[in-house]
């Protein structure tokens, strides 16, 4: 059979328009973007440090790069820095996955029930209205001071926002393509399967991306509240000992931990998504 | 003829088959109480078999509403559909569905998606595939099986539809300006490979189109409608000469230009 020449064009269309740079120009781009975003870093810790060098009073209140550096040096040494980090990133993988995988098959279930997903949706939004902060005495006092509660918060802190953003990616399918499903001769749970959960991937993985800073909030707000270790009990500790600089290492500490926890997701995407990185 | 007629006390001849689809009396109606809107009024149409029937109305004059009503997607208001003789209750056997939108999924290959069909039918996985492949190269879709559908151009998507409709074998195909957003060299083409596959087959095609053209140069016979409520306005057979499925040639049968002006009358677009 034939293959227009048009057809044969067009594939080429198709790639997204920034791959079409020629290979060099697409890393010289790279690399001076980098290259920016270094040079604002530099220049952001040079002015706090020299800032902070002039008194010592300013180096009290805002702390300076290099004693920030000097703590983390010192956590590193004494292994608190690993350990907390352990600790508040095992509290938040765990609510984050506890937290997605219940919002998730909630969200998606209630696709199958219109009846039953307008009776549920004010509780829903009930719940999600509800501050966190406010549930953690009670976490405290169901789950007591260890992980269990931290991981209670985490939990509670994703499970209505991945609820949501999976019911609006199973609701958002196509009719066309539902009745298209039906014209085949498939049932419910086969247009489910086949056609609603990985219609609604990227929506999930949009939620997926939000929960990972709402997990690590949830887990840290546990840690305030009542905890002998993790990044949240570090940075309280110190917090309440006017140690600034060590606060600000605990929280290099924690961007760290979520840049690790937002890559590790974003991998995952690509692993379970491979149409959208094709080409 | 009637089925089971005799003729003259002779041999009895076989039951002529039911056609696959025939319409009577369609009423289609939207809208509740004070409100309603007749979008179909009295519309009476066969399908026979291994024919190509096309169906051209001006727009807005709810041609899709009377395809979801054939198919089942939409429940009349009045009249009947019977399929193969038999009243339409729920969404028929055998009837492949296609639209201008390709509704390819972009999580599947193009050899992922023409086999929805047959996975759905619990048919074995090599099988589906085996069968799917053979499609997808009788298209001229050698080597682009597991290209995902945002990698291939309009016309190879479409022609990725047109073999997912196609793979399942149905007896009918329902097909709804499935060509409309194709550029003219590759609508001819895929215009010539639908035809060329759905003669050789002896499927049954119902065709909704706006393009006089197209329902011309492909059909047998063109139904025109009028303006809501829609009703038949006009019915053409066509006759052209040479291969039937080389579009080109049918645009140079005499014929041809005849046709279309007709049509182009009956579908009073002026006085609109």
């Amino acid at each position: 059979m034939r293959t227009t020449l048009d057809d044969k064009r067009s594939v080429g269309a198709a790639k997204r328009s920034w791959r079409m740079l020629p290979r060099g120009r697409q890393w010289r781009e790279h690399i001076l973007v980098l290259a920016c975003q270094i040079g604002v870093l530099m220049i952001f810790l040079g002015l706090w440090e020299w800032a902070t060098a002039q008194d010592r009073q300013t180096a009290f209140l805002f702390g300076s790069p290099s004693a920030i550096a000097g703590f983390l040096v010192q956590m590193w040494q004494d292994g608190s820095l690993l350990r907390d980090s352990w600790i508040t990133g095992l509290e938040t993988a765990l609510g984050f996955v506890l937290g997605n995988v219940i919002g998730t098959i909630l969200g998606l279930s209630l696709w199958y029930s219109r009846f039953v997903s307008r009776v549920v949706q004010p509780f829903i939004v009930a719940l999600g209205s509800i501050p966190i902060i406010a549930l953690a005495p009670i976490m405290i006092i169901w789950f007591g001071t260890g992980l269990a509660s931290k991981v209670a918060m985490s939990t509670l802190s994703v499970v209505v926002v991945a609820l949501l953003t999976s019911y609006k990616g199973a609701m958002s399918v196509d009719p066309d393509q539902i009745n298209l499903m039906r014209t085949l001769g498939a049932k419910k749970s086969q247009i489910f399967r086949k056609l609603v959960v990985p219609a609604s991937l990227t929506d999930i993985f949009a939620g997926l991306k939000l929960t990972v800073g709402f997990a690590l909030i949830g887990a840290i707000i546990g840690e305030f509240m009542s905890s002998s270790e993790g990044l949240g009990h570090a940075i309280f500790k110190a917090g309440s000992l006017y140690i600034i600089p060590k606060v600000f290492a605990a929280l290099v500490a924690t961007i760290a931990l979520a840049l690790i926890l937002a890559f590790l997701v974003g991998k995952l995407e690509q692993y379970l998504t491979p149409w959208r990185e094709e080409v | 003829m009637i089925a089971g007629e005799n003729n003259g006390g002779g041999m009895p001849v076989p039951p002529l088959p039911e056609p696959p689809l025939v319409a009577e009396k369609l009423a289609k109606t939207y809208g509740d109480g004070e409100a309603l809107i007749p979008v179909i009024a009295d519309l009476s149409l066969t399908l026979e078999a291994g024919r190509i029937v096309s169906i051209v109305g001006p727009s807005g004059c709810g041609k899709t509403t009377l395809l979801n009503v054939l198919c089942g997607l939409l429940a009349p208001s009045g009249g009947e559909v019977r399929w193969y003789g038999r009243p339409l209750t729920s969404m028929p056997d055998g009837v492949g569905y296609m639209l201008q939108k390709d509704l390819l999924f972009p999580w599947r290959t193009a050899i992922a998606n023409v086999m929805l069909g047959l996975e759905v039918k619990g048919m074995p996985t090599s099988e589906a595939r085996e069968r799917a492949h053979v499609l997808l190269d009788q298209l001229g879709l050698h080597g682009f099986e597991t290209h995902y559908p945002s990698t291939l151009s309009g016309g190879m998507r479409q022609r990725v539809a047109l073999a997912r409709t196609l793979v399942n074998e149905p007896e009918v195909l329902l097909l709804d300006e499935p060509f409309a957003s194709l550029d003219f060299q590759t609508k001819l083409v895929i215009e010539g490979d639908t035809a060329r596959l759905v003669r050789n087959q002896h499927r049954s095609v119902l065709l909704i189109t706006h393009d006089i053209e197209e329902a011309v140069s492909l059909s047998d016979r063109v139904v025109v409608l009028s303006h809501r409520p829609t009703r038949i306005r006009s019915s053409y057979d066509i006759e052209l000469d040479g291969d039937r499925a080389d579009m080109m040639a049918a645009r140079e049968s005499p014929n041809f230009s005849q046709y279309v002006r007709s049509i182009w009358a009956d579908l009073d677009v002026g006085t609109a």
